[in-house]
């Protein structure tokens, strides 16, 4: 009674209080709050992905700037989701359409001394990062993400957690890292090897990893969940916190051992998930199409696929298609990542019932790597040949037809293209700084058929090297958007919004060569983008990957031919917008100065 | 009664034993054996005015000084008096003039209380200023004043107040007992004009039943001078006015990163290292407090009203990150608080009712004995608010009383967040009705309903975070100083039951018992006492 009596007080008091303007009762914004699921692409092919680094692009809020060590970069910098809301406008302004976030689930906060500011140490699937914020926060980026007409792909991963065990290798009940043996020593009689063995990251053993003890081998050596609530090592929830759940193999020694792929731990004890089975594979269902209920995501980016079997992939993707449609979000996007240059191996992820597509690793090292970072070095740079050859393959390799319920758009036609990544140097620092050249392969980038990705930072002549030097903090540039890299890419990004011809249509190389030395066509590769989903719309990309000296569509009697003879075409890249009439012949000699590019469209289709 | 200027500890000790007529032979066998030095001043405390013996102990103890270069002799004006090795000399104290008195006054409360389930009794408010009953735990005040009336028109007062803080020796088994100092400074009156300093806990009106103190509870080493500014004169059936200004200004340096920081430095000479101060940024808070007396018709019931402000500033400084080993610049800081208070007392039996407003903003929002945890993108609190709005009374008669308070806050943090566990509502209301029984026992029963309700999603829903407890309790105690709400000590036997929903337990670790209970008991054997406390008046 007197309880109800306090009830009615305090609610007088909280009403009377609220109608005060000073004051107003505190809420969850709206867009904070269970977002209504819709289908927010039309195309993917119409997209430009921009991966961010969530905690390198912005601090929006210093108040989970938990452990930030400025400046070095294995360690947390500090960027937030708010950090990203802040900055969509400069998002907004490089042309990109798409956000891909690194993964936003709790994590072990650091393993030896290295921390996890990249999200892939995953300890409960379930809950948000708190360095990067709550669930509202992370449902208002995507709200705010998709006023401004982008979308939101997470980064997920259903290979490995983190390390949240360590193998009791010698039963102590301690995790030891031991080091034995002496080896050969002058002067004395030691001959013994040394070895190092270290029970959070064992190497592969086909057995699983084993115990021993002073006697010899003593079987299955037990996993023994690490308690450290200090650093969030601790169980995760649910099947993943048993050890039914993982394979206990060790470490990963030989990728090219299917079984060690699929069943070795990923390198710096990363515990393989037993992704076959049942009720394992349930929970990773559940816990990442939460994810994308929970906060209205437009598809996931998905990790290290080649360690995880491929029954996984077909029951994953369709149960995530299945659980998500009836809700009313379709053209869900999942591609996965696959860190490898067989193209046969990357096309294998997108065969019926699997992934809508893969990130085209063969592309980033037969393309951007060996021809345009090394425009320099005609010792190392190869011919764009290579180019044409890789891509007649997306029909061979790559699934043709598009996923049932997927995005609509075969996997040949809608390959995730990509210069670099996090995983990789930043193609400046392979190219040894040449922004000419990375300014021309953002040009095959944006126009080839596929999916764009462009790396954060990359826009601002980021040239760290492999990991984590490629992780630079952007907040440090002061977010300028007129260098000439931003303005490149963001003119690019407008061309392709512009022609639908660069975005949807079909392929045909109509030039490339295997010169790249003092040759007249050095370097030359142009493909005509028309036809397919575009229908009668027509691009011509024409780039020159020399970086000595000027080059044309033409070798002797050998000359580009284009497939609109008689149309006047003219250069939308260039600023003067120079015109080429096509002869009846269709044979067109173009000189393209070195490392320049031109993307040509008919007069009559050119746009304001 | 003799005493080495320069006292060895056996010397200090050979005092104390002649202070306590006890023969130094007792002690013998546990003192160290080095002779002590021949006495070189004797203080022969004035007959005017006899002292107690503890003053004379007190002022034995007054030469044990690490500062052996100062004067540290009633009366000794030359270093030299203080080198032990001069002959001895008879200083004679002035004889006292005045009526002084040394007094004793404490405030306490000591429990004992079982969960029911085989535990300790625990606390389970979710709102800062939540009922007291349960929550409030042993606690401890023992205060030493020394009072002085040295004329008509001059007086003085020192105080020192130690503060006790649980787990106790019983309980805990430990004998480092935490001891807080809550007052240390000495009060001076001249005519109507008073002045203070030293370190105080200077503050308002309690609520008791939600043990706070609404307006104003400042906590600061500082000072503080007031006077009445008006005052009529008395007269039969004439309504009285009085008007009293009160200025106070003071300050605090938490020992926390956010205010000091010290790094250790190579030492300068020889090996090492010295600590040097890094961060030093003291909080400095000024106060001003008008408050005004109405009794209409001279009687014992009548208004009182306060009009209060805070200024507070936060300077500047250079932290070191023990992560980087970078310095890193913290900026200087503010705010301010703006409130008021409405009393209307009976004068009979504690009846009385009272109303508090206040609105604080900046660092001001924060209690100084806190520090933000959260801040503005430039890492200061500009942003921050605190508004509350605070009932209370207390409703007396012969047989029976009722206390109530209720309360709303609305804090809300600056950072840049829309959600944060530092953006919230929050309000408590209780109600205490009691009845007596003769004049020494007496029932009260308790109920108290209270809510937060944060800015946060409650995990696993898609609801705003509402935290709500509600409470009964029933209190029979034993009052033998006689029957009312506000006498004390109190004897009394606590039972409390919370109910708690999900948005309660949601606050707790799973690994915690708490994010799984909906009903937490509480049965408990306590005592809680008052008397003749400088900061109870």
């Amino acid at each position: 009674m007197k309880a109800r009596k306090s009830r009615v007080i305090l609610a007088a008091l909280f009403a009377g209080a609220c109608s005060l303007p000073e004051i107003g009762c505190v809420s969850v914004p709206d867009d904070g709050k269970q977002p209504a699921l819709a289908t927010h692409v039309d195309d993917w092919r119409d997209e430009v992905i921009y991966q961010v680094l969530v905690d390198r692009f912005a601090n929006g809020d210093v108040n989970n700037d938990y452990k930030v060590r400025p400046g070095y970069l294995a360690r947390f910098q500090g960027g937030d989701w708010q950090g990203l809301i802040d900055h969509l406008g400069y998002i907004k302004e490089l042309g990109v359409t798409t956000l891909w976030i690194s993964p936003v689930v709790k994590n072990v906060e650091t393993d030896a001394d290295v921390d996890s500011y990249h999200g892939y140490w995953a300890q409960d699937l379930t809950q948000t990062n708190p360095h990067f914020g709550d669930l509202a926060e992370l449902r208002k980026l995507t709200a705010a993400a998709h006023d401004k007409q982008l979308k939101v792909v997470l980064d997920i991963v259903t290979n490995h957690m983190g390390q949240v065990f360590y193998y009791d290798m010698n039963l102590n009940g301690n995790p030891d890292i031991n080091i034995g043996g002496s080896g050969p020593l002058p002067g004395a009689g030691s001959q013994s090897t040394i070895t190092r063995i270290t029970e959070f990251d064992p190497d592969w053993d086909p057995r699983g990893v084993q115990a021993f003890t002073s006697l010899g081998n003593a079987g299955r050596a037990p996993i023994i969940f690490i308690q450290d609530p200090s650093i969030n090592r601790v169980p995760p929830n649910g099947i993943l916190g048993t050890a039914a759940a993982y394979h206990g193999f060790g470490r990963v020694l030989n990728y090219d051992d299917e079984k060690q792929r699929t069943l070795g731990d990923f390198p710096g004890g990363l515990k393989d998930i037993a992704t076959e089975v049942p009720e394992v594979r349930l929970q990773l269902i559940d816990n990442y199409t939460r994810w994308a209920e929970l906060a209205d995501l437009d598809g996931f980016r998905i990790d290290t696929v080649k360690h995880v079997e491929y029954d996984f992939w077909k029951q994953f993707a369709t149960s995530v298609r299945q659980r998500l449609a009836p809700q009313g979000k379709n053209k869900f996007l999942m591609f996965g990542e696959a860190f490898d240059g067989n193209d046969k191996l990357l096309g294998s992820y997108t065969q019926d019932g699997m992934l809508d597509s893969v990130f085209y690793f063969s592309q980033h090292f037969q393309v951007f790597h060996d021809i345009f970072a090394n425009a320099h070095d005609e010792t190392q740079q190869k011919g764009t040949e290579q180019i044409q050859k890789l891509w007649a393959d997306r029909a061979v390799n790559y699934n043709t037809q598009p996923q049932p319920g997927g995005t609509g758009i075969p996997a040949s036609k809608s390959l995730v293209n990509f210069m670099d990544n996090h995983d990789v140097a930043r193609f400046l620092f392979d190219a040894a700084g040449d922004k000419p050249a990375l300014r021309n392969a953002l040009v095959l980038l944006m126009t080839e058929e596929g999916i764009p990705c462009v790396y954060y930072g990359t826009e601002q002549d980021f040239a760290g090297g492999n990991d984590p030097s490629n992780r630079e903090v952007l907040w440090n540039t002061g977010f300028p958007t007129a260098g000439d890299t931003f303005r490149h890419l963001s003119k690019l990004a407008r061309l392709r919004a512009k022609y639908p011809a660069l975005r949807r249509g079909d392929t045909n190389v109509v030039y490339s060569t295997p010169n790249v030395h003092a040759e007249e066509d050095a370097g030359i590769i142009a493909y005509e983008r028309t036809g397919g989903d575009a229908a009668d719309q027509y691009a011509l990309v024409v780039i020159n990957t020399n970086g000595r000296h000027m080059s044309t569509t033409a070798a002797g009697a050998k000359a580009m031919k284009v497939g609109r003879p008689g149309v006047t075409l003219v250069d939308v890249l260039d600023p003067e917008q120079k015109t080429y009439a096509v002869p009846a012949t269709g044979e067109l000699r173009l000189p393209v100065p070195q490392q320049q590019a031109m993307i040509l469209v008919p007069q009559d289709q050119r746009k304001p | 009664m003799s005493l080495s200027s320069r006292g060895s500890a056996a010397s200090v000790l050979a005092a104390a034993m002649t202070l306590l007529a006890l023969p130094s032979s007792a002690f013998a066998q546990e003192q160290p054996v080095a002779p002590a030095p021949p006495p070189t001043v004797v203080v022969v405390p004035a007959t005017a005015a006899p002292a107690p013996a503890v003053g004379d102990a007190s002022r034995a103890d007054a030469p044990v000084t690490s500062d052996t270069s100062g004067p540290s002799v009633p009366g000794a004006t030359s270093p030299g008096l203080s080198r032990g090795n001069e002959p001895t000399r008879v200083v004679t104290e002035k004889p006292t003039d005045h009526q002084g008195t040394f007094e004793f006054g404490s405030y306490g409360r000591v429990y004992a209380a079982s969960d029911l389930r085989g535990g300790t009794g625990r606390g389970t408010n979710v709102v800062a200023f939540g009922p007291r009953i349960v929550d409030e735990g042993s606690y401890a005040e023992l205060e030493l004043r020394r009072e002085d009336n040295w004329s008509e028109r001059v007086k003085g007062r020192v105080v020192a107040t130690l503060a006790l803080f649980p787990p106790f020796f019983h309980f805990s088994g430990k004998t480092d007992q935490a001891i807080g100092v809550r007052n240390l400074y000495a009060q001076g009156t001249y005519d109507k004009l008073t002045m203070w300093a030293g370190s105080r806990m200077y503050r308002g009106d309690d609520i008791y039943l939600l043990n706070w103190w609404p307006l104003d509870n400042q906590n600061t080493v500082g000072g503080g001078i007031g006077a009445p500014l008006y005052k009529s004169e008395e007269a039969a059936g004439r309504t009285q006015y009085e008007t009293v200004l009160q200025l106070h200004a003071g300050q605090q340096r938490l020992d926390n990163p956010y205010q000091l920081q010290q790094v250790p430095v190579v030492a300068p000479f020889g090996f090492g290292t010295v600590d040097v101060t890094k961060l030093d940024r003291p909080r400095t808070i000024e106060t001003v407090k008008l408050t005004q007396f109405v009794r209409p018709g001279g009687g014992a019931a009548g208004f009182k009203a306060i009009l209060y402000g805070e200024l507070h500033q936060l300077s500047a400084g250079t932290f070191n990150d023990p992560l980087t080993k970078s310095d890193r610049g913290l900026p200087e800081d503010s705010g301010w608080m703006l409130g008021s208070q409405l009393t209307y007392f009976t004068g009979k039996r504690d009846t009385y009712a009272s109303l508090v407003l206040r609105h604080a903003r900046g660092i001001a929002a924060y209690d100084p004995l806190a520090v933000p945890i959260t801040f503005a993108l430039d890492r200061t609190t500009s942003g921050a608010s605190e508004t509350q709005i605070a009932l209370s009374g207390n409703y007396e008669q012969e047989q029976f009383s009722i206390l109530w308070a209720a309360y709303v806050r609305f804090f809300r943090d600056g950072s840049s967040s829309a959600t944060s566990t530092q953006k919230y509502d929050e309000g408590a209301a209780v109600v205490r009705p009691s009845v007596f029984f003769g004049d020494y026992f007496g029932l009260s029963l308790e109920g108290s309903y209270q809510q937060r309700r944060l800015a946060m999603l409650q995990p696993g829903t898609n609801d705003q975070l509402n935290a709500s407890v509600t409470k009964l309790g029933v209190i029979p105690y034993f009052s033998p100083s006689g029957r009312g709400s506000y006498k004390r000590p109190q004897i009394r036997l606590l039972y409390v039951a919370s109910f708690r929903d999900s948005g309660t337990r949601a606050l707790y670790p799973v690994e915690d018992v708490f994010a799984r209970r909906l009903t937490e008991h509480f049965l408990g054997l306590g005592a809680e006492w008052w008397f003749n406390s400088s900061s109870y008046p």
